[in-house]
């Protein structure tokens, strides 16, 4: 399942609308309610992106620039949403990069909600104390605030991380491997057809 | 099973944070070891399971000889902070990581995660992830995912800061089979408390040295000469609080991500009381806090405060009335002196604080500390500092979030007569805490939250011995949470 949706976002087509077609039935695997949610998040950003390019270009380039990147995130939301970690850590180890990157990658992934519990707790304090942390101009000098103990108090996990992995045993030699979730045919076949879907788009475009 | 003769150990750049540690470990043993912030508990802990001289640099001399013919793990650690600890996206990983460390085969781990699941009764959370547990949860997949690696020797840096009464249960009684099924257990604290009892022997920490070494009986009189047990100080008689109400919270229910938070809350805080907010994690308390200076926002109901609705107002506008200082002070610092952290809230709304300032300055006892940088700091005057850069905006109302977790008795004595000295100068005080001898020591009244209910509005020599309350395990009694009453 992780390797079709991967195979989607590797493609950065032109004129994508297509795309969009398929991107919007994608959410109908149940997580549309998620992805609403989230796209408070997502559509800011794509606006200021359609801003700059606007002012900078042209309104062509900027409307298909925003498309691209909603496509972009989109697609990435599906895959962390609909498939653990582990399983897409097991992936790359499978395409064969090696355990000590793919454990950055897992582990780095498993401190994003805690960073940003880390980050509400620190605007939390602030703002108690009166510096207004809100997205606001004038608030801007103020941001040292939040970037400074999240920097240092995020160099202290990843101490103490290092402590707890050193405490269990991490860099032994001869480490095994547990639960490799193994592909089955419903992933190969997925996977053909993602890779059929790409092919036929990129004839699409330079044909 | 483990000798040491005179340890010494220093940190790179440092003093001698160990000065001469004697200490031999028998089989079969449960111990305590004691001592306040900075009394070199933990490095002893480090020298234990070989983190020194392996992962820290530094200097070590002295003679430690650990007889066991077992294999690698002869000493398991469980670290204070399970956030570190706990790095797999699920607790079956996270057992699993450290067997996988070992290479055992695979039906070997399945069988183990099995093994100790069951014991720790924690199976049905081994399809979750370790971030969604309850503090409790979290320290019991902790020491699962450490003591499935069969370690001799158990060592667990202060497993109770942060829980609390009903986690400290749980995590006391599977310590207790632990050491009963044969594996030695080690805990480091700096909060004395109802596991004293189970240990078969204490030992106290001062400076780098130990300062006691014997039975659990025979440790009350030292754990109090040396403030780890708190000499709370006796309150000034109650000043008479006057009538007008300067908060005044009414029907306020709080809903978040569809969960009902707070239900149909009601009370009034008096001018010039001192209250506690009681409960156990996740009753509600904070949330409720939080309402009160505009972090958050009630979805029913109203909040007064001296007569004015407190909606619509900023947080930061709020600072000059009600101050919040939250439980992690390393939250907050972000200014390379501090004297300029503790002024950076008033200089960021534009209020002359420098009257205020030296007052506050005096009361902390911070004129010393002034030019430091507050991240080089100990624990307890990190505290004083978070603390003062909220009071020097002279707030009518302070509320202090956990204000004793991570302290020790020596701070936590100073809070309180501090605290004191405030109220006699007339200011309101909310203490939301679940350290109850704390909140003994300083209320006038405490305010019991239960699952986001108001449960109990009263005196707290009546409610901690209320029966109602300490069958629903929202109250304890104060026999079973302190430890020295034998």
């Amino acid at each position: 399942m992780a390797i079709l949706a991967v195979f989607l976002a590797r493609r950065p087509e032109t004129l994508l609308v297509q795309c969009m077609i398929i991107l919007f039935s994608l959410p109908l695997l149940g997580i549309g309610g998620a992805l609403v949610r989230s796209l408070g998040l997502i559509c800011p950003m794509i606006g200021l992106i359609f801003i700059i390019t606007f002012l900078f270009y042209d309104v062509q380039t900027a409307l298909l620039l925003s498309v691209r990147l909603l496509n972009l995130m989109t697609v990435s939301f599906i895959l962390f949403r609909v498939s653990g970690v582990e399983e897409i850590g097991n992936t790359l180890k499978w395409i064969g990069i090696p355990h000590s990157f793919v454990f950055i990658f897992t582990t780095a992934m498993r401190y994003v909600p805690l960073i940003g519990q880390k980050i509400r707790n620190i605007m939390d304090a602030q703002t108690s104390r009166g510096i207004d942390l809100r997205p606001k101009i004038k608030n801007a000098g103020n941001f040292i605030a939040l970037l400074m103990p999240l920097l240092i108090q995020s160099f202290v996990l990843s101490d103490e991380l290092a402590i707890a992995m050193e405490t269990r045993g991490f860099g032994r030699k001869g480490r095994s491997i547990r639960k490799m979730h193994p592909l089955t045919g419903l992933d190969y076949s997925l996977m053909a057809i993602g890779l059929g879907f790409l092919i036929l788009f990129a004839w699409w475009e330079n044909g | 099973m483990i000798r040491m003769k005179n340890i010494r150990y220093r940190y790179p750049g440092t003093g001698w944070v160990l000065k001469g540690i004697d200490l031999s470990i028998q089989r079969r043993e449960y111990i305590t070891v004691f001592g306040s912030n900075g009394s070199g508990k933990s490095t002893l802990g480090y020298i234990l399971n070989g983190l020194i001289p392996h992962f820290f640099n530094g200097t070590l001399e002295g003679y430690l000889a650990i007889n066991d013919a077992g294999a690698f793990p002869v000493v398991g650690t469980v670290l204070q902070n399970t956030d570190a600890q706990l790095f797999n996206s699920t607790v079956e990983n996270e057992i699993a990581f450290g067997l996988e460390s070992l290479g055992l085969p695979e039906s070997e781990i399945e069988r183990r995660i099995k093994e100790i699941s069951e014991r720790l009764h924690i199976t049905d959370l081994l399809g979750q992830s370790p971030m969604d547990l309850s503090g409790g949860e979290k320290r019991m997949v902790a020491i699962a995912s450490v003591l499935c690696l069969r370690p001799s020797l158990l060592i667990l840096d202060e497993p109770y800061s942060n829980l609390d009464w009903h986690g400290i249960r749980q995590v006391r009684s599977v310590l207790r089979e632990i050491h009963e099924q044969g594996t030695n257990v080690l805990v480091i604290e700096q909060r004395v408390g109802g596991f004293l009892r189970d240990a078969t022997r204490c030992i106290v920490t001062e400076h780098g040295k130990i300062i006691f070494n014997g039975s659990p009986e025979d440790s009350y009189e030292i754990l109090r000469r040396n403030h780890l047990v708190p000499n709370y100080p006796k309150r000034c008689d109650s000043i008479p609080a006057c009538n007008d109400p300067l908060l005044s919270v009414r029907n306020l229910s709080f809903r978040s991500q569809k969960k009902e938070i707070l239900k149909n809350i009601s009370f009034e805080i008096k001018n010039g009381e001192t209250v506690a907010v009681i409960g156990k994690n996740g009753a509600g308390k904070t949330s409720l806090v939080k309402q009160f200076n505009g972090l958050l926002r009630p979805t029913d109901g109203d909040l007064f405060f001296q007569g004015e609705k407190i909606k619509g107002k900023a947080t930061s506008q709020l600072a000059t009335d009600i101050g919040l200082c939250f439980q992690n002070p390393n939250d907050q610092f972000f200014k390379d002196n501090v004297k300029d952290e503790i002024l950076a809230g008033a200089r960021a709304i534009g209020k002359n604080t420098d009257h205020a300032f030296h007052t506050i300055c005096n009361i902390f006892h911070l004129d010393s500390i002034l030019d430091k940088s507050p991240y080089r700091l100990s624990e307890g005057e990190k505290k004083r500092v978070a603390l003062a850069s909220v009071f020097v905006m002279q707030p009518k109302l302070v509320i202090l979030d956990e204000p004793t977790v991570g302290q020790d008795g020596r701070f936590r004595e100073a809070l309180a007569s501090l605290l004191d000295e405030l109220r006699t100068q007339g200011l309101t005080i909310l203490i939301v805490t679940h350290d109850l001898e704390f909140a003994r020591a300083t209320a006038d009244r405490w305010i019991v939250l239960h699952d986001g209910r108001l449960i109990a509005d009263g005196y707290p020599r009546e409610l901690c011995r209320d029966e109602y309350l300490v069958r629903i395990g929202a109250m304890i009694r104060p026999e079973e949470d302190a430890g020295l009453i034998f």
